[in-house]
């Protein structure tokens, strides 16, 4: 189904946020919204944007690729975005990741052999004094986990797992 | 623009306002390294390799004067940091401290390349930019011995990644510069590269379908400062230290793109010097540093298994091996005796100096120019002047596209069009269809095929766009043939020519008309007097026919049935082609990369090309072969000397006037400068060192009074019920006999297909991607159908050279293939 087979009222809504000549920078919320159902945009959406805003798939994947926000292949239910950016290195964030990777058994850029984490390492997320901190971006939206440790991570990654269960 | 002075490693420099720093220095001979930066982009500021130490007078901030220290010099006060060469433009008084004599410079470049190198492979032995890199040559002349960073943190990524069939992507190589995407950008207008992810993560994609769809894709191989771009045609083919270069002119449009074969001695062909790519050849006035990729990647139709390589000449029935006196004994024996009913035809592939003799050759018989265009004799009288220049058109200027799809029939004028407009120079576009130029046209006119008149004659008379065309400083009619033959064509030349005379714009420079011809030389065989014929298929039948370069057999079976039934044929040719088939006798010649000779562009510019490989086989150059067998004749023509057939040219034709071998030869300084020592600058495309050739004079230009043909109303075609109008287009990639032997190019090419607007194949019962029967005119046959919303309705078209002979508009008609079987 078409973007604008299945979001018609949304997509109309953001086109009309824009002037035409403006009209490319529709391309931000119509990739958050692509990315809604699926969690990734899939290649016809991508196909769908450009045409919509007359830019060519070239520059919407650059975007896609640009953005950690993005994503163009289905991967986890969940994705555990870790901040490894300088400041939050000086708080321990890389030592965190590395410990991470050991517990979940996956490497930067995996996802569990069950399917629910992905791991993805990103650039600051402003919030560089709570460090080690990360995002979970899930269908549901984005939540910020902040002064975390192993442990603390691994019982909601177990939570996780059960909600992904339910949730099935 | 006013001039700025200020000082560079101590020398005076004086350039214009707003030249770069980096440019400036160029300009004093002062080499900054860069890679980010190329001068015919805007400036990035991308990779820091450009750091110098610039320095401004101190300004006192109640007076807005300099400071002036003790000894009375204006006071300068340095940036604490290094800054960017190529981001800065020049100030008066500016002093700039380059790596030449600054020691801050010089560890800031030094930084940089070490950096650069943190995640670059190093893997020169095995890279083809090796020899002609930037990097390598950076790395080499400002970068450190050695790297303090870790060997093991180095990007490693999977290397050879197509982006497209032509054009590779090593990605470890990258160093991110964004030259390849801002080319296509802002030069080519086609965004199908760009960057994914961020930082040391960066890595070129194209999402296009094919991939890296541009018709320009070759260019950004040469403007790549590494290894990280290379073309199918070259890779791993040979080193660059090996290579000889030979000067030439491209020969598949008429725009006449200035190029280097690279060739070496190879041992897979047994010795033999092969050509080994296609470089662009900077000449600022016609193609500037680029090419199109038909002109880098089409070529090799010269070294293909068809090409004739002995004389033929048919025994039993059968085409033998004969010597070259036997052949040309017998070919000129047959048309001595059929003297008074002889033909010679003539293809626009020709050279200048082919087609001089041959037109003496034909005397007073017949001669005819093979081609379904017209016109050519009022691009003669009012064809562009002297010193014209698209890339100096801009605001103020205004230029007409007609009936051409530039982007098909001509890739770098259209490039260069695109770029005018994008100056400010008005561009009206008007066709029968949308075309990709459209995009960037201050006014389209959408005309229904047929109209084509008509649009003309009402640019002379009140409308908006009327008054834009007529009042423009300068203007220039491109002309050509799409949706038309050659009766549509030459009244549509004829339109054309009165409208820029009536708007005065004839006679100067960056004025006149210009014929998007089907071939290179098109223009070059109508000043040596050729004219096409309206019935070809007439003018053959029954005769004693001399045919050079040309293949009407193989374009269309009526011309091959009027062959069979002609008295004698001799076909002088490259290749073997279905009208050699036909021969009697079989002359080999010599294309343009086996011997010199000159062309003349649609501009009416006329180019040197130079030998590049040595002859295939017995194989000879055309105007020799007619040399020799004119003699046989009793004529007396030059057969060995190019220059001295050119003096002929010179001297008895007006528009040459002047002109001669060395003349053409000439050279002026370019800017930018390119392909010198400092490949990382410009990229790899060559240096101009043999010629930028000459225009020709108009009869305009030159005062004379001449009387220009009213147009001729031909009556637009309208189908009836149940037909289509057929028109004929140009496809960039088709299948005639100078493209079709590029197995690389053999996707692009694609099947035979004629495009229909989707509501009319719908109401035909035939989606995209079918086969459908299609009759007209007594032929028929089976075609896929492409959908093409661009189009208007009750219109197919119909490509040039994919086997559908179809030499001007007709109606047709098309049923489902199924249904007929
Ligand atoms: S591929 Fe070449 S031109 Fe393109 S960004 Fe990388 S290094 Fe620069
Ligand atoms: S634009 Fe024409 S002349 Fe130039 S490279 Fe392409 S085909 Fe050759
Ligand atoms: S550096 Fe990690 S949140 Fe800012
Ligand atoms: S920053 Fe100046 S050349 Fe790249």
């Amino acid at each position: 189904m078409s973007l604008m087979e299945k979001y018609p009222k949304e997509v109309k809504q953001i086109l009309a946020k824009y002037p035409p000549e403006f009209k490319r920078s529709a391309v931000m919320p119509l990739l958050y919204l692509a990315q809604r159902g699926e969690g990734y945009v899939t290649k016809s959406a991508m196909t769908e944007i450009a045409r919509a805003l007359d830019i060519t798939e070239t520059e919407v994947a650059s975007i896609i690729g640009f953005y950690t926000l993005y994503h163009d292949k289905k991967e986890g239910r969940y994705r555990m975005q870790v901040c490894a950016d300088l400041p939050c290195a000086l708080r321990g964030a890389d030592k965190f990741l590395a410990e991470l990777c050991g517990n979940l058994g996956i490497r930067v850029g995996e996802t569990t052999p069950d399917g629910t984490v992905t791991l993805e390492s990103v650039a600051c997320l402003a919030a560089c004094d709570k460090a080690p901190m990360f995002q979970i971006q899930s269908p549901d939206g984005i939540e910020y986990h902040e002064n975390m440790t192993i442990d603390r991570t691994m019982e909601l990654v177990e939570a996780l797992k059960r909600s992904g269960q339910e949730g099935r | 623009m006013a001039d700025v002075t200020l000082t560079i490693d101590n020398k005076q420099v004086t350039v214009p306002a707003g030249t770069l720093v980096v440019d400036a220095a160029k300009r004093a001979g002062l080499d900054v390294p860069v890679f980010c930066y190329h001068p015919k982009l805007e400036p990035a500021g991308m990779c820091r390799m450009c750091l110098v130490e610039i320095g401004r007078p101190m300004l006192d901030r109640a007076t807005g004067k300099p400071v002036l220290d003790e000894a009375g010099e204006a006071k300068i006060q340095f940036m604490p940091k290094l800054e960017t060469a190529c981001t800065n433009p020049v100030s008066e008084g500016m002093v700039v401290k380059t790596q030449l004599t600054s020691e801050k410079a010089r560890a800031g470049q030094k930084g940089t390349v070490e950096f650069l190198l943190t995640s670059h492979p190093l893997d020169c032995p095995v890279c083809d930019k090796g020899g002609e890199c930037a990097l390598q040559d950076l790395t080499m002349a400002h970068g450190p011995g050695q790297s303090r960073f870790l060997f093991d943190e180095k990007q490693r990524l999977a290397k050879q990644l197509p982006l497209g069939e032509l054009i590779w992507l090593d990605r470890e190589r990258c160093i991110q510069c964004a030259r390849c995407i801002r080319f296509q950008d802002d030069i080519a207008g086609e965004s199908v590269l760009g960057f994914e992810e961020r930082g040391r993560m960066m890595q070129i994609v194209s999402m296009s379908e094919p991939g890296f769809d541009s018709i320009f894709s070759g260019n950004t191989t040469d403007i790549c400062p590494v290894g990280a771009l290379t073309t199918s045609d070259f890779r791993f083919g040979a080193r660059p230290w090996e290579l000889n270069a030979a000067p030439s002119i491209c020969a598949q449009c008429p725009v006449g793109c200035n190029l280097t074969f690279n060739t070496r001695r190879e041992a897979k062909a047994d010795g033999q010097i092969v050509i080994k790519r296609v470089m662009p050849r900077q000449n600022e006035q016609v193609n500037e540093i680029w090419m199109c990729d038909k002109g880098r990647f089409a070529y090799h139709y010269v070294e293909s298994e068809k090409r004739l390589t002995r004389p033929l000449m048919r025994r039993d029935g059968k085409l033998a091996k004969v010597s070259w006196k036997a052949a040309l004994d017998l070919a000129a024996e047959k048309l001595s005796e059929h003297k008074k009913n002889s033909v010679t035809l003539v293809s626009g592939r020709l050279s200048n100096e082919d087609l001089y003799n041959l037109n003496i050759f034909a005397g007073k018989t017949e001669a005819i120019l093979y081609t379904d265009m017209g016109g050519g004799d009022l691009t003669s009288l009012v064809g562009v002047s002297d010193g014209t220049n698209i890339g100096d058109m801009g605001k103020g200027d205004a230029i007409l596209v007609i009936a051409s799809d530039l982007y098909n029939e001509a890739p770098i004028w259209w490039l260069r069009i695109k770029a005018a407009a994008e100056r400010g120079a008005t561009l009206i576009v008007a066709g029968g269809r949308a075309a990709k130029l459209d995009r960037f046209a201050t006014f389209t006119i959408r005309y229904a095929y047929g109209d084509e008149i008509k649009t003309i004659e009402d640019l002379g008379g009140k409308s908006k766009i009327a008054e834009a065309f007529r009042k423009a400083e300068n203007a220039l009619i491109f002309y050509g043939s799409d949706g038309l033959g050659l009766a549509g064509s030459t009244s549509l030349a004829a339109a054309c020519a009165n409208l820029l005379k009536e708007t005065n714009h004839i006679g100067r420079r960056n004025n006149g008309l210009v014929g998007v011809w089907p071939r290179v030389n098109d223009q070059g065989a109508w000043e040596m007097g050729f004219r096409p014929t309206a019935d070809l298929a007439e003018a053959l039948k029954g005769k004693a026919v001399y045919i050079v370069g040309a293949d009407p057999a193989g374009d269309d079976p009526a011309l091959a049935k009027a062959l069979k039934s002609a008295k004698f044929v001799v076909v002088q040719d490259i290749s073997m082609t279905a009208t050699a088939e036909l021969a009697d006798v079989i002359l080999p010649a010599q294309p343009h990369t086996e011997r010199a000779g000159t062309f003349t562009s649609g501009e009416r510019r006329v180019q040197r090309f130079y030998p590049v490989v040595p002859a295939f086989g017995e194989s000879r150059p055309d105007f020799s072969i007619t040399a020799q067998l004119a003699r046989q004749m009793g004529i007396i023509l030059e057969g060995s000397s190019l220059p001295i057939v050119f003096d002929f040219i010179a001297h008895s034709l007006p528009a040459f006037d002047g002109l001669n071998y060395d003349r053409l030869a000439e050279v002026t300084e370019q800017w930018p400068m390119v392909g010198r020592g400092d490949m990382y600058y410009g990229g790899t495309t060559y240096e101009n060192k043999d010629g930028l050739g000459a225009h020709l004079s108009s009869a305009a230009q030159r005062g004379e009074t001449f009387k220009l043909p009213a147009a001729k109303n031909v009556k637009p075609l309208r189908p009836k019920e149940g037909e289509l109008l057929a028109v004929p287009v140009t496809q960039l990639y088709d299948l005639g006999n100078t493209v079709a032997s590029a197995e690389l190019l053999a996707q692009r090419i694609g099947a035979a297909a004629i495009s229909l607007h989707p509501e009319t194949a719908g109401k035909l019962g035939a989606a995209d991607g079918e086969t459908v029967k299609i009759s007209w005119n007594g032929s028929q046959s089976e075609v896929r159908v492409r959908t093409d919303e661009g189009l208007a309705a009750g219109v197919a078209l119909v490509p040039r050279s994919f086997g559908i002979a179809l030499r001007e508009p007709m109606t047709l008609t098309v049923k489902p293939a199924k249904k007929v079987k």
